[in-house]
């Protein structure tokens, strides 16, 4: 009995390393948080829309096709590298985009979609930053993938590089 | 140039390592002594000269060099130039060398002529410990890789770094984690080679472990002061997995240094000592891992580099693995029938052992728990502070009931009449201090008069101790004493801290405590590398007298381009006022945060006196050895 | 470098008064004038970890998420929400990862329980020693 008691250090130091090493191999981010709302329907709310009078309801839109719901403000440097894809989305790919304006002025909104290009076919405006934290949005940008039925499959936090931009398209082929 | 040099060096050191590592110590003593000698000096000198080589390189701003490109500036002060020599990851790994070449050092300093082999076995250990870590430093983070072109300035630095707790917080923190070494090795040696009962080992471990806890001890210290004074919001821990891994050696070095001294006076427990040493010293290994390796964030970790945790997770797993299955295979002949009663000296301190072992267990549980989490579910939680204040509190308070009373015991079983006479006089003057505290401060909470209470509970013991020569170790009654200042600080500040958050304009008034602050003005401020706004507080007490004006500040740092808050403190025995201008401007008033912090002193006086204490000890133990 | 005095410091106390550095935790403004409800709302938010910080929570935070996360807790108190349902809303949003504490469920059940398994540990030790020592 002492002899086995005798290894039991080993073996739990054993065990430990082997998890940091596993961690170590996989591709992981250690600042990355899976989304909470994978699987759930899409939040619901209204919001003030920023080319249009009508007001934008979350009711009325993701109820037939695949949409990408896309956290974006001029004032961040990312979501400005990763527009180029979020237009090939929108264009190449024919894909219904959201965009949500976080904490921006319209005005510059609307400036910066002129220079760089509009690839949303509706957008609403989060003044206060309350349509991002229900959806659990912590730092722009942030895309979701909804399907036809209103469920969100996928969450990208960051901007969307070559990489990710190939796993949507994959992602959505499948969903078709 | 500075930097072939520099890898030159790094080489050496690493051929004097390998001598030392394959220098046999089954046969011929007398050489064997005299290569090892070659290769700890050899090993020493070339370390440090490279240390000081790269001291050197940033002093004069080398800026071929990348790692002073990286991490310096011309303008930096230059006490702050050569602090940041080890507040960067490259440079951090080259004193981490260092302090492992200088306990090597000492480790040689032990020969006599009855423990040769036993020496030499210990040094092949350690020698490996060393290999391992400049092949680490050699090849991933080299200290003088170049830059070409070489630019013309170095790449700013971080202002919040420039300071004097945190300038000698890290080589305070390495003695203490990397002198685990010296016990690790001595310990794989005792289980290599069959000398139970031929040569005192502990002897020898002992200073080793002193040094090392002692140092940890105010070096864990130092980084709390820091972060009290320096983030703003009067808080001193927080849980941060990097505090964590400095945290655990020193739990496993508490519960190390107390089983030795049983070891040292009845042979027992030898097996459970092997073990501490081992593992206390894994755990250091483990935290480099953690913190350099990627895998988890803090505010502490340096730049993320897989490739490095991969090379240190593979060390850690040799030195582990073969430490641990040599325990598990060797350590039986250590055993030995001596069982305690629980009312003995030798039963406080076991005591004490396992509590110190389940706070370590409980604090590396919740560090790792969400990578265990993430590895299994692949879903993230996270660990915080609740669930240590939840588990970790309630653990330690039995904990330093029985460290009261532990040193008034004696050896061997006493019964309970003759303990309740001995514990009596403490029993009594603790009750004494603590009506008198609560009569001056008559905020009773709970928690609170649990706090005082093992307070005084741990300074009355010790002082009845000191008065009535109980004990001769003055080291550890000094010691203890401290813990128990330490205490009385930690609670003081936890649970009576009174906060104002409110908008201030000029010639406002608010009231703390018996304090009356009135935020007589806002001006600029130049300082050698910022421009600051200060605005200063005037501070009355309870008959109009001014006691001091706070002058809190917010810093600009034009080369960095960052922002800092210095938070303004005024200390006396009894409270902290601290207070931190936030945002704000003439028209509308500033955001004002003002802190009562009582009792916060004794935190750092305690740290320094168990500082004191442990020197003490060290001192007695080195004298004895000699 | 050369500070030309006047423009530096000009610019400076403007910039100082609307871009903020060192401004920690809860703003004057955002606090409530119930004292309950504003000790419900510091104690629910000192379990809030701040999604874009280091190991803090948002009550001690100064990012701008922090300071969105503890208004919306306060409106929530002031809609009259218990702690429970304002974890879960914020957990349905964000995941167990927000919480400071982590919950009681299966897969932390090893967590909650080990620490007491420990201290069992512990005192079956203690105890054994002891017996053993009087047969002795």
């Amino acid at each position: 009995m002492q002899r086995h008691i005798l290894k039991i250090p080993f073996i739990v130091f054993f065990l430990i390393l082997l998890v940091f090493f596993y961690l170590l191999m996989i591709d992981r981010n250690p600042s990355k948080i899976p989304s909470a709302l994978l699987g759930s329907k899409v939040p619901n709310f209204e919001a003030n829309s920023l080319f249009k009078k009508d007001k934008f309801y979350s009711s009325q839109e993701f109820t037939n096709e695949i949409t990408l719901v896309n956290f974006f403000a001029t004032w961040c440097k990312p979501c400005k590298d990763e527009h180029v894809y979020i237009l090939r989305l929108s264009d190449e790919m024919g894909l219904n985009v959201i965009g949500i304006n976080y904490k921006d002025k319209a005005e510059k909104t609307t400036k910066w979609l002129k220079k760089l290009g509009n690839p949303y076919s509706k957008i609403a405006i989060d003044n206060n930053g309350q349509i991002a934290i229900d959806w659990g949005v912590y730092g722009i940008p942030e895309t979701f993938v909804v399907n036809s039925e209103g469920i969100i499959k996928y969450k990208h936090v960051g901007p969307i590089t070559k990489k990710i931009y190939k796993e949507i398209n994959l992602l959505v082929r499948g969903l078709q | 140039m500075a930097s072939t040099l520099g890898n030159i060096l790094l080489w050496l050191s690493l051929l004097f390592s390998v001598l030392q590592f394959f220098n046999s110590y089954k046969k011929d003593n007398q050489n064997t002594l005299k290569i090892n000698k070659i290769a700890v000096n050899g090993l020493l000198a070339s370390i440090l000269l490279a240390f000081f080589l790269l001291i050197y390189s940033h002093v004069i701003s080398d800026f071929t060099i990348l790692n002073v490109v990286q991490n310096s500036h011309t303008t930096k002060p230059i006490l702050y130039k050569i602090s940041g020599v080890w507040g960067n990851h490259e440079g951090s790994m080259l004193l981490w060398i260092l302090v492992l070449a200088v306990f090597n050092y000492f480790l040689f300093k032990l020969y006599n002529n009855k423990n040769t082999i036993f020496i030499s076995k210990t040094l092949e250990v350690q020698a490996f410990i060393t290999i391992g870590f400049i092949v680490f430093t050699i090849f991933t983070s080299n200290p003088f890789e170049v830059i070409f072109p070489s630019p013309e300035n170095g790449l700013g630095f971080n202002p919040v770094l420039q300071d004097p707790a945190l300038a000698i917080h890290p080589p305070l923190l390495y003695i203490g984690y990397v002198g685990f070494s010296a016990a690790f090795s001595i310990s794989v040696a005792t289980l290599k080679l069959n000398i139970v009962n031929s040569l005192p080992w502990y002897n020898y471990m002992k200073p080793f472990v002193l040094a090392a806890w002692t140092f940890l001890s105010i070096g864990i210290a130092l980084g709390s002061l820091w972060a009290y004074y320096e983030l703003g919001w009067g808080g001193w821990w927080f849980w941060d997995p990097v505090e964590n891994a400095s945290f655990m050696p020193w739990l496993l070095g508490t519960a190390l240094l107390h089983s030795l001294i049983i070891v040292e006076k009845r042979q027992s427990l030898q097996a459970w000592v092997l073990l501490l040493a081992i593992l206390a010293f894994l755990l250091s290994v483990v935290g480099t891992f953690l913190v350099r390796s990627g895998i988890l964030t803090s505010v502490h970790t340096f730049a993320l580099d897989p490739s490095r945790g991969i090379y240190i997770l593979a060390f850690t797993a040799l030195l582990g693995f073969y430490s641990l299955i040599l325990f598990g295979s060797n350590s039986k002949k250590y055993f030995n029938n001596n069982y305690f009663a629980f009312f003995s000296k030798e039963g406080a301190i076991l005591i004490n052992n396992i509590f110190m072992i389940i706070v370590c267990s409980t604090v590396f549980l919740g560090t790792i728990y969400p990578l265990l989490i993430e590895a299994i579910t692949n879903n993230k939680i996270s660990v915080g502070e609740p669930y240590y204040n939840s588990t970790v509190i309630p653990i330690l308070i039995p904990a330093i009931l029985v460290m009261g009373v532990g040193p008034i015991l004696s050896w061997g079983k006493q019964n309970k009449s003759e303990i309740t006479k001995k514990i009596f006089p403490s029993i009594f003057i603790t009750t004494i201090f603590t009506i008198i505290f609560f009569s001056i401060y008559r905020l009773i909470s709970p928690i609170g008069v649990v706090g005082i209470v093992l307070a005084f509970w741990i300074i009355s013991n010790n002082l009845v101790i000191f008065y009535k020569k109980i004990n001769r170790s003055f080291g550890m009654i000094i010691s203890h004493l401290g813990v128990g200042l330490l205490i009385l600080g930690i609670t003081g500040s936890s649970v009576w801290q009174i906060e104002k958050i409110i908008n201030m304009k000029t010639d406002a008034e608010i009231n703390i405590n018996k304090y009356k602050i009135v935020f007589d003005s806002i001006e600029e401020v130049k300082g050698p590398n910022y421009l600051a706004l200060r605005g200063n507080f005037l501070v009355y007490d309870k008959n109009k007298n001014i006691i001091t004006i706070l002058k809190p500040e917010n810093r600009f740092y034009p080369i960095t381009g960052n922002f800092t808050s210095e938070a303004s403190i005024h200390t006396n025995m009894l409270r902290d006022l601290y207070i931190v201008l936030g945002d704000g401007n003439l028209q509308k008033g500033w955001t004002v945060r003002l802190y009562y912090n009582p009792l916060v002193v004794w935190i750092w006086i305690g740290a320094l006196v168990i500082f004191l204490g442990g020197l003490i000890s060290l001192k007695n133990n080195i004298k004895k050895l000699a | 470098m050369i500070f030309k005095k006047n423009i530096i410091n000009i610019f400076f106390i403007f910039l100082l008064q609307f871009v903020m550095s060192g401004s920690y935790a809860v703003e004057p403004d955002e606090i409530l004038l119930n004292k309950k409800k504003e000790l419900m709302a510091r104690n629910i938010s000192k379990n809030i970890r701040c999604m874009v910080c280091q190991n803090q929570s948002i009550d001690e935070s100064n990012a701008s998420l922090a300071r969105d996360l503890r208004i919306l807790i306060r409106n929530q108190i002031q809609k009259g929400k218990t702690e429970e349902e304002i974890y879960k809303f914020l957990t349905d949003r964000y995941g167990d990862f927000i919480l400071l504490k982590p919950p009681f469920k299966l897969t932390t059940l090893a967590l909650w329980f080990l620490p007491l398994a420990f201290v069992l540990l512990g005192i079956f030790i203690v105890y054994f020693h002891n017996k053993k020592s009087i047969k002795l």
